[in-house]
């Protein structure tokens, strides 16, 4: 017993030399939080691009090259002009056709 | 357990894993504190697990010390120790307040059990966990590096008396 007295007062003595040791700080951990900032910006950015990517170019209307007057004839039989505006004629009959066929 | 309660594990025996790792370290503090660190992002990163909350502390000795063991090899600073390998002579003289080098004379597995025991208040077959030996051999070593402290406390303390 005298024996581990002796070894508990060196060790005793020990620890209060070891008070002066320059014990280093506890090293701060960072939290791998995700900052979701991140992908969600990232993923914004991808759906914007496909959305401009896919988006369908709206379609430009030609600009009206043909004007088609037509004279007809009212539901109480008077003459009226019906102006219209296309960019091609599908049909065209001369207004002086009848004069050939119903001669 | 989590992430949190490691931390807070490792901060409240953080003073203690630093004394330990420098003492596995023989006794050199830059090298202790690069152990310490390796041994936390060891825990942290779960590549070391502890299964038994109650044994935390024998646990986290038992990472520091092979930690230690890895460095050293690196560093080329650690001896093939036999583990039954007995003091060498007695140095001529022993200033018995250098304690570290009172210690670095035991060999290598009896200064860790008595420096266990006595100095971090652990049990013998607590520090038979740590260096993973059987009780039996931690008894032998428990027994024959306390015979040698003594033989080198009683050393130191006649050298002082003489030179009174």
């Amino acid at each position: 017993m005298e024996n581990d007295e002796l070894i508990e007062s060196f060790f005793e003595d020990m620890r209060k030399a070891d008070q002066n040791l320059d014990v280093p700080v506890f090293p701060e951990t960072k939290n791998k939080k995700i900052n979701w900032l991140i992908p969600v910006g990232l993923a914004a950015s991808i759906l914007l691009a496909g959305f401009l990517f896919f988006e369908k170019e709206p379609e430009v209307k030609a600009p009206a090259e043909v004007i088609i007057i037509t004279l007809e004839q009212g539901p109480n039989h008077e003459q009226q002009f019906k102006i219209e505006e296309s960019t091609y004629l599908e049909t065209w009959e001369s207004s002086t056709s009848s004069l050939l066929t119903e001669f | 357990m989590n992430r949190k309660s490691l931390e807070h594990l490792l901060h409240s025996h953080h003073r203690e894993a630093f004394i330990w790792s420098r003492q596995c370290c023989g006794f050199d503090s830059d090298l202790a504190k690069d152990v310490l660190q390796l041994t936390y992002l060891k825990i942290l990163e779960g590549k070391a697990t502890l299964n038994e909350a109650s044994k935390a502390k024998t646990w986290l000795f038992s990472i520091i010390r092979y930690t230690a063991i890895d460095e050293l090899r690196k560093a080329g600073k650690i001896i093939a120790l036999d583990e039954n390998q007995e003091l060498i002579d007695l140095p001529e003289e022993v200033d018995g307040t250098d304690y570290d080098a009172i210690i670095k004379l035991l060999p290598s597995m009896q200064q860790q059990v008595i420096l266990m025991v006595f100095y971090h208040q652990m049990t013998i077959e607590q520090s038979a966990e740590v260096l993973q030996i059987q009780l039996g051999t931690a008894r032998t070593h428990y027994a024959r590096g306390k015979k040698k402290l003594k033989e080198l406390i009683l050393k130191s303390q006649t050298e002082a008396n003489h030179g009174k």
